[in-house]
């Protein structure tokens, strides 16, 4: 049962760390527009879109 | 025929497969120019990922005059810049508010659009406020080229400056939230240590561990009392100042209370500890407050992102010279150029020219009013037809607007004021408790001074407010949210305490019973053509004319058919040829007819009448039923209207409305609500900048979604999406929250009368305290989340 003494401050420590991540995030503006965020993942390839207007690009070359 | 719709915009294709883009492989159909230069220049930008994942369909576009993009360059002058664009070194910043976005995407197309122009430091889009933030550097591109990027594709955007107020409540909303969360992470700690020091009362719990959990609650619950509770102490300080106890004085004595006597008991090692009841307790009330401002912040950031009503710069004439100068720089005497199309910058008289002056801002009808030499025009109009040249009478806070917006300040300071329950019952309630408390200290300590502070401290515990302070603000959470997802916006606290009592309804007729839109009702021919090719013709004659009759014609459209050398006369109509034959269409006097009827339009060749069209103002599809559901629930229904036409006896006769009150000035309109608010309580609808004053002295005051801002911002509610029907529901949910507040309240009080005599003769065990404590705010907050299911 002692190893509580040792298991709680650690388990504190993770706490600390969480809420400093919340801050983090609540300063970074992160919580600012909920909307753009939770699909911002689908979008943000900036790879993928110069390939798309190359693809764009070669077909429109293509095209009669 | 198939019915097709665009694939920008969604809305249904009148002009077959004339307009086409080629998207992923395939020719998608456009339903005008403007979609598909827009859709062309995403295509061209390679933002193809803009179709593959937006949610709702782009807005409609019309093609770009190549005017209005020239009229951009106004913000590039160093003077106007100066009101809203940030500099530091060489990188100037500027907030821009953007108009038609819709989802996501969009914020992701504008980004990624701008993003690779040459000299753009940073942007970033948010969907939520419609705003982007914009860093550039000064000497490799200018403000109104990045306005002309955006409007490519499809966006208008235009600087705006943040007011303080905004800053304000943006920066109190963020505190909000940071002392939320830390209140929630902790609460979780405090709780599961709680759930052990339970358990221990049962089974045996060594007396050292039982101290160690104590310690480490009492660290946990530390923040959550000095930190994330501070509102509930600065509200309670102000009230004790003012000299009226509010709920929050109440609160901070539990809050601190509790907490000062579980660490006396931790420390002294006997006792009772209540730390999860407190940070528990303070978690739920910042819930719920936290909601509330978020409402409020979003109402007040919508209505402050529509565009200014008075425009930036003017075009001012000296020698025949014409210079573009800030407006803010005019003087008395300066004489004008005000453009057709353009917005008037300064009150004046006009010198020279005669024109039709738009003034729905100011008077909410949508016809224009001819105006010739030494009339008066107004900042904020819109000149239709012919340049006018205009010498400035009026500047700043002297002209009409600036006296419109001061009246409807001072009306809204008269505004009769309703008592919250819960303010004044907490007044007493806290007063009661503060005594009880004293009371009983005192006592205890002349007959067992030894457990005085115990049996003083479990008075205040058991007695604490945490129900009765949960009782309006849980039931009002629940509201506003049914609220926001049916398309109201709560723009002012009280709301709920009022939509209840109200017995009178009043509307304005142009905008909120009608669409503010005029359309075709009926086309009578004198003549062999039939209806369809009338409607082309007037069509195409109107095509020409930027006045609201012409907009009218504007669905009848045929692209194979145009007008050439059309000329518009001044408040008559316009003239010109189609397909060879010469062309009239205006007023009966124009094509010398003697016909009385204001809202008929004629077609004339030049021999013959061909077509009468009767225009109408457009009844929202729902006010008939909006107005039966009024009268059903007992309420008196009328229309208060400064339009003196026939037109708003037909429209009241056509939705039920008997009582007509029409040809009032905003004055006149006060006047009137002022007698009715003499015998019941009264609601006012209203969209016009001139309801604004109106709306402030009414008892409750909507505005449309689609009003001006003005009124938007006087007003209590918001109808968002303009249905009407929303405002019965609203109704509804309110008398049902008014109903749920009121159980809550018997509830709490109940609970409290209840424990105190105990308490007070020390017959409360701890645990039955803690546990009666979480229980009656449980039952509360269980009690006001039956709101959510209600059926609209």
């Amino acid at each position: 049962m002692s190893i509580i003494y040792v298991l709680i401050p650690i388990a504190m420590l993770f706490v600390l760390i969480a809420i400093g991540i919340f801050f983090w995030a609540v300063k970074s503006e992160q919580f600012d527009d909920l909307d753009r965020q939770s699909v911002s993942i689908l979008f943000d390839d900036e790879t993928q879109a110069s390939k798309v207007s190359k693809d764009q690009q070669s077909t429109d070359s293509s095209k009669p | 025929m198939k019915h097709l719709d665009c694939f920008h915009c969604a809305e249904p294709v009148l002009t077959g497969t004339q307009f086409t883009t080629f998207i992923n492989n395939e020719e998608q159909v456009m339903c005008c120019p403007g979609c598909q230069a827009v859709s062309a220049a995403i295509i061209d930008a390679g933002l193809t990922n803009y179709y593959k994942y937006r949610t709702e369909p782009g807005s409609k576009q019309n093609a770009l005059v190549p005017e209005e993009l020239s009229s951009f360059s106004a913000f590039d002058l160093p003077e106007v810049q100066q009101d809203f664009v940030h500099q530091s070194s060489n990188i100037s910043s500027v907030s821009l508010s953007i108009d038609g976005i819709t989802c996501a995407a969009c914020a992701w197309l504008i980004e990624h659009k701008l993003k690779h122009v040459n000299g753009i430091v940073k942007i970033q889009v948010n969907t939520t406020t419609e705003r982007a933030l914009v860093s550039w550097q000064e000497n490799t591109i200018q403000l109104s080229k990045i306005l002309n990027h955006i409007s490519a594709i499809g966006y208008q955007a235009a600087p705006y400056q943040v007011d303080e107020q905004e800053i304000k409540s943006k920066n109190n909303s963020r505190q909000f939230l940071l002392k939320l969360g830390l209140a929630g992470f902790a609460t979780m700690q405090v709780m599961m240590f709680a759930l052990a020091l339970y358990a221990g009362y049962f089974t045996d719990l060594e007396v050292q561990y039982r101290d160690y959990f104590r310690w480490v609650s009492l660290i946990f619950a530390a923040p959550v009392v000095f930190y994330s509770a501070q509102p509930f102490y600065f509200s309670a300080i102000r009230s004790i100042f003012s000299g009226r106890l509010n709920m929050d004085v109440s609160v901070s004595i539990a809050i601190l209370g509790a907490y000062i006597a579980s660490c006396i008991a931790t420390i002294n090692e006997n006792g009772e500890v209540y730390f999860e009841s407190v940070s528990m307790f303070t978690f739920f009330l910042l819930l719920g407050r936290y909601f509330e401002q978020n409402a409020r912040q979003k109402a007040s950031v919508s209505s402050s992102n529509l565009h200014k009503l008075i425009p930036l710069t003017a075009h001012r004439v000296t020698e025949n010279v014409t210079k573009e100068i800030p407006a803010k720089s005019l003087k008395i005497g300066d004489v004008i150029l005000v453009k057709p199309g353009e917005v008037v910058s300064a009150d004046g008289v006009i010198t020279q020219g005669m024109s039709s002056i738009n003034e729905a801002m100011l008077t909410g009808e949508q016809l224009p009013v001819s105006k010739g030499d030494r009339c008066e025009v107004y900042a904020g109009t819109i000149n239709i037809e012919q340049p006018i040249h205009v010498q400035v009478t009026a500047v700043g806070q002297d002209q009409l607007v600036a006296e419109i917006i001061r009246l409807q300040e001072s009306a809204s300071n008269n505004k009769p004021k309703v008592a919250l329950y819960v303010d004044s019952i907490s007044n007493y309630f806290t007063w009661t408790i503060l005594f009880v408390a004293v009371l009983t200290y005192v006592v205890w300590k002349i007959y067992w001074p030894e457990d005085a502070f115990w049996v003083t401290l479990s008075v205040l515990v058991a007695t604490c407010p945490c129900a009765l302070a949960l009782a309006t603000p849980t039931a009002v959470t629940c509201a506003t949210g049914i609220f926001t997802r049916i398309g109201v916006i709560v723009r002012k606290p009280g709301v709920f305490e009022k939509l209840p009592k109200i017995q009178h309804v009043v509307f304005d007729k142009t905008g909120t019973l009608t669409c503010g839109e005029l359309e075709i009702n009926s086309a009578e021919l004198f003549s062999a053509m039939n209806k369809q090719e009338a409607l082309a013709i007037a069509a195409a004659l109107e095509m020409s004319s930027l006045h609201p009759i012409a907009r009218a014609f504007d669905s009848y459209r045929d692209h194979q058919i145009s007008a050439h050398s059309t000329q518009s006369h001044i408040g008559l109509g316009l003239s010109g040829s189609v397909l060879g034959t010469h062309y009239k269409i205006g007023s009966a006097k124009f094509v010398n007819l003697t016909d009385s009827d204001d809202h008929a339009i004629y077609l004339h060749d030049t021999k013959h009448l061909i077509a009468k069209f009767i225009l109408s103002d457009s009844i929202r599809s729902d006010a008939a039923k909006t107005v039966k559901t009024l009268l059903a629930q007992g309420n008196r229904v009328s229309i208060a209207s400064g339009d003196t036409s026939t037109h708003v006896d037909e429209v009241a006769d056509k939705i039920g409305i008997t009582e007509v009150n029409k040809g009032l000035s905003p004055g006149d309109k006060l006047a009137l609500i002022q007698q009715y608010q003499s015998q019941s309580n009264v609601a006012m609808f209203g969209d016009g900048i001139n309801d604004a004053p109106v709306l402030a002295g009414a008892n409750l005051s909507i505005a449309m979604g689609s009003g001006a801002a003005v009124t938007k911002s006087s007003a209590d509610l918001i109808l968002l999406g303009d249905q009407l029907s929303r405002f019965t529901d609203a109704v509804k949910v309110a008398k049902l929250t008014e109903k749920i507040i009121k159980q809550n309240l018997c509830w709490a009080l109940g609970y409290n009368l209840f424990i105190i005599p105990l308490a007070v003769t020390g017959h409360v065990l701890p645990y039955v305290a803690a546990l009666g404590m979480s229980a009656s705010s449980l039952i509360v907050v269980g009690n006001s989340l039956r709101l959510l299911k209600v059926r609209l």
